[in-house]
């Protein structure tokens, strides 16, 4: 620790920068230290993400076991696959939650992307007021917007009615009620999506379309849409995700009866836990994964390489 | 209506708000002209161009092109093409697709447009890259491309809105001359936005040096650096020095008595300028000349200053003098090395400094 | 023609949002109306409600009972903000500090488990938790380290590692990029004038996180209060949060009055919690 005080003697700012950024590895017990701490904090990063993957690990682990023990292991087995499989009402619930997401998604990304372009692109009387409304679903908890809806929709009257169609041969009755609360949140992520993309955008790029003689649809048709698209694609997804994983919103908008995936997990979950459970669990986590591998090929179209969490 | 201009300005404002960023500019510029507008960062000249497109209406005043008054007419309706500050190339079309966008636009048939779109890359020396995606290009390269996009179209009149800005400044030279060559070959009207008076001297037919949304002063590149019409002009453009002093007689030649007590003769006085008043003489340095004062030589015709020399810079072709003047004022003269290249000065010799007075002007504050 | 519609641009901006707004209007805003009113009537006999005015409701949600679980709540909310902080932190500043390569993957790894369903990742938890088939309890009983389960399950400690599990990655992310913008110079100045690693860490890395750690805790600290899931699954049915108890009147007590009134409770806390944010982001210069 003396050495460098005997070494500050030249004081030319020069020799004085490099003396001071020498002094930490020119020192044993300096670079000792430097590298305990990057080695603790390496082991801390492992930890971490070791926290974040271990418990999904192990329930992916106990849906092959072959006995009902989710703790406990006895053997490699695929029956709770094949019990899902046979499970008329997870089914049922399968394609109640892609019925409810993609109607859900496409109804949202069409309303969410025009607010936004009305949002990035104008001002008008009332911004401020619309900014609230929009961002407001976004921060209320899932679960006071889903009584909120609950009072809503049994006082109007409007919703209960089911959608009743057939789909591959599969009978479904979808509350309308639960479309329509899965657009009412998804439209102000959509529209958070769309915003940051268009806000991004270089106006000259359309000013140079009108310069080339382009009219407002042409331009709009041309430049603006497709340069938009990966923010569409996005916020398309963000709304196809976030659909899909909504339980306590369709848990109370949707009467009795009616299940989408997590719902019948949750019912699944409160009559006890077996590794069918798993099972089910493993299958909804592998879309998940792979919804997260499009919107990275999504992305890498859309030319920006930062990776944007707009959650 | 038409009377052989490009493109004509008529008492054009145009406000933001509380802003005015064009204040009553009116331009006339000819046809096949290269015309720059000049000034400082947000003096209003990339506003007024992009009046001219049509990305902004006027407040007031009218803008005719070819002749033709263009009122609210949009963007897309107007005989003139843009080539933009980051060139604006569209990131999701190839090279090819942003050159013919403009063409397939207006419907000319494909066969056409095929042609011309390599005509123009040709124009711009960039053949054989019409596949390629803007962001494959270099800057230079994304340059030509826009360029290309533009004059595809044979506009009447082409803007470019500080086009070599974002350039290093190796290839701006270079740029700057191919852009003045392609001009004379293609005989377009150009009307150029920058703010480096440099590239406006050396590509412009013509300048227009605006500043606070007015034109301070119009005219061929020598005029404006020769006859700086005001203190503004003579310091945007150029390097000048500024002598105070009073005036004492308007001649001509003015002359005009500095603090110490020597007075000197100056052959223009700005317009409005009276006996008594504070004024500036501004000259500029390669104009001064310099002599040792055991030099001995007389020109009474020569406006004369005794100094001391107080710096000294050598700069390869040149030698930068600054001399401390009779009277206060600091000089600085520049001396080409010619001859043996020995520096013929050195600092704390006395000197006198030289000018004809036709060089020198009187300026008002 | 063109000059109408340019002169006008609030008539064309409404013509856009007039769709979303006006579905936001009737299935948004007029559902959070209900939600106040209702707070401020009686119950019926059957799940109704009587239309008269009372501040019963309110009342009520300050008796001693409710009063437990809001505070409880709170202080769940607030240790879960503490935690994620004080581990996320740390986590942040390893990817910070890795090759931006690596960067992207590790915060790509962040990501899947946050974008995957929160239901299940509470369920992976319960079949870890478990008292007596749970796996930690299981494992250790068996290797006989323990004689009797350990209390892991139906309690705070539960909720809160639930909680934290599920929300910490919305923590590390901004401060994350709040520490991916300090410039690596200004720790090298600082090094270079003879600060050690602690202080370099108090004087520079701290204060030019607290944008990040300010957004972090906002958006871990509401959802982690307004938490319903988490709570019923891992709080075993005993240890409840204001999220089961709002959702108990509209399942079983069907008291749609006081529910609402609960909800009107938790939204104003968290009208609060953001008003204290944004007035902490202006102070702090917090980017939003």
């Amino acid at each position: 620790m003396t050495a460098p005080q005997s070494q500050v003697r030249d004081l030319s700012p020069a020799r004085m920068g490099r003396q001071a950024r020498q002094q930490p590895g020119s020192n044993p017990w300096f670079r000792l230290r430097a590298a305990l701490g990057e080695l603790a904090l390496g082991g801390y990063g492992l930890l971490g993400y070791l926290f974040f993957y271990l418990p999904i690990l192990i329930l992916v682990f106990f849906s092959f076991n072959a006995s009902r023990s989710t703790a406990q292991w006895t053997g490699f087995s695929l029956s709770w696959y094949a019990e899902m499989a046979g499970d008329q009402q997870i089914i049922l619930a399968l394609w109640n939650s892609l019925f409810v997401a993609i109607v859900s998604t496409v109804i949202s990304t069409i309303l969410g992307t025009l607010a936004a372009m009305a949002m990035e692109r104008y001002d008008f009387v009332g911004k401020l007021g619309m900014d609230a409304v929009l961002y407001l679903p976004i921060v209320i908890p899932d679960i006071a917007m889903a009584i909120m809806l609950l009072i809503f929709f049994n006082l109007s009257g409007i919703g209960f009615e089911p959608w009743r169609l057939s789909l591959f041969g599969v009978r479904l009755a979808v509350p309308f009620s639960v479309i329509i609360g899965h657009v009412a949140f998804n439209i102000s992520f959509v529209a958070v999506v769309v915003r940051a993309r268009l806000a991004n955008m270089d106006r000259s790029l359309e000013e140079a379309a009108q310069d080339l003689y382009a009219n407002a649809w042409k331009t709009f048709r041309r430049v603006t849409l497709p340069l938009m698209m990966p923010g569409i694609l996005g916020g398309a997804l963000l709304a196809f995700t976030l659909s899909l994983d909504d339980f306590v919103i369709t848990f109370f908008t949707s009467g009795a009866g009616f299940n989408t995936l997590p719902v019948r997990v949750f019912g699944m979950i409160k009559r006890g836990v077996t590794p069918k459970i798993n099972a089910v669990s493993t299958v909804m986590l592998a879309a998940s994964l792979l919804l997260v591998v499009i919107s990275i090929v999504f992305r890498r179209g859309g030319d920006d390489s930062k990776i944007d969490f707009s959650l | 209506m038409s009377d052989g201009f490009a493109v004509e300005l008529q008492e054009v404002v145009k406000r933001f708000g509380d802003v005015t960023a064009v204040d009553h500019i009116s331009l006339q510029i000819r046809d096949g002209e290269f015309f720059s507008l000049l000034g400082p960062s947000g003096c209003g000249k990339t506003t007024t161009l992009r009046l001219i497109a049509g990305f902004e209406m006027p407040t007031s005043g009218q803008i005719l092109i070819g002749g033709e008054l263009q009122g609210y007419r949009p963007a897309f309706q107007r005989p003139v093409n843009t080539v933009f500050q980051h060139y604006a190339l569209f990131p999701h079309m190839s090279v090819y697709d942003n050159v013919a966008f403009g063409l397939e636009m207006r419907g000319v048939p494909d066969k056409e447009t095929k042609s011309r779109v390599h005509e123009a890359l040709e124009l711009v020396q960039l053949p054989g890259m019409v596949h390629r995606r803007p962001d494959q290009l270099s800057g230079g390269q994304q340059q030509r491309v826009a360029l290309a996009r533009a004059l595809v179209n044979q506009p009447k009149v082409l803007l470019l809105d500080e086009p070599l800005g974002a350039l290093d400044l190796k290839l701006r030279k270079a740029m700057q001359i191919e852009l003045k060559a392609l001009q004379h070959r293609v005989g377009i009207t150009f009307i150029y936005v920058t703010h480096d008076q440099e590239e406006a001297l050396t590509m412009s037919d013509r300048i227009a040096v605006i500043r606070r949304g007015r034109v301070l002063q119009m005219g061929a590149p020598e005029g404006i650096y020769e006859h700086p019409a005001n203190r503004f002009v003579a310091d945007f453009i150029g390097e000048t020095k500024f002598i105070p002093g009073r005036v004492a007689a308007l001649g001509p030649p003015v002359e005009v008595a500095l603090d110490g007590g020597a007075s000197v003769l100056c052959g223009w006085a700005e317009e409005g300028t009276t006996v008594g008043a504070e004024v500036t003489v501004s000259i500029r340095p390669e104009r001064i000349g310099l002599q040792g004062v055991d030099d001995g030589g007389t020109g009474a015709e020569l406006a004369r200053l005794a100094g001391t020399i107080t710096q000294a810079m050598y700069l390869g072709t040149d030698t930068r003098y600054v001399i401390e003047a009779a009277g206060g004022a600091t000089l600085a003269v520049r001396m080409q090395n010619v001859g043996d290249g020995v520096q013929r000065h050195a600092v704390g010799d006395a000197v006198a400094v030289m000018w004809d007075p036709q060089h020198a002007r009187v300026l008002i504050d | 023609m063109q000059e109408r519609w340019r002169r006008s641009p609030s008539f064309r901006a409404w013509l856009l949002l007039s769709p979303a707004a006006a579905w936001l209007l009737v299935f948004f805003l007029a559902p959070l109306v209900v939600v106040l009113v209702y707070s401020f009537l009686e119950r019926g006999t059957y799940g109704g409600v009587i239309w008269n005015f009372t501040f019963g409701n309110f009342q009520r949600v300050v008796d001693s009972l409710y009063l437990n679980t809001l505070f409880r709540s709170t202080y769940i909310a607030v240790a879960t903000t503490v935690l994620s902080l004080l581990f996320g932190f740390p986590l942040a500043y390893f990817i910070a500090t890795r090759s931006r390569r690596h960067r992207n993957l590790l915060l790509l790894g962040l990501m899947i488990p946050f974008w995957t369903n929160f239901l299940i990742r509470t369920y992976a938890w319960l079949t870890i938790l478990r008292t007596n088939t749970g796996l930690v309890n299981v494992s250790l009983m068996s290797l006989g380290l323990i004689d009797e389960p350990l209390p892991l399950f139906g309690n705070d400690f539960a909720i809160i590692l639930g909680l934290v599990y599920g929300w910490m990655p919305v923590m590390v992310l901004p401060i994350y990029a709040a520490l991916e913008r300090i410039d690596r110079s200004l720790l090298e100045a600082a090094a270079d004038l003879y600060a050690s690693g602690f202080r370099v860490f108090t004087r520079v890395v701290w204060p030019l996180s607290i944008p990040g750690v300010v957004a972090g805790s906002m958006l871990v600290f509401i959802p982690a209060l307004g938490a319903f899931i988490t709570p019923a699954i891992l709080g075993g049915g005993k240890s409840l949060m204001i999220g089961n108890i709002i959702s108990n009147q509209f399942l079983a007590a069907h008291d749609w009055p006081f529910g609402s009134a609960l909800s009107t409770v938790m939204m104003v806390l968290m009208l609060l919690a953001t008003l204290i944010y944004f007035r902490t982001a202006i102070r702090t210069g917090t980017p939003r």
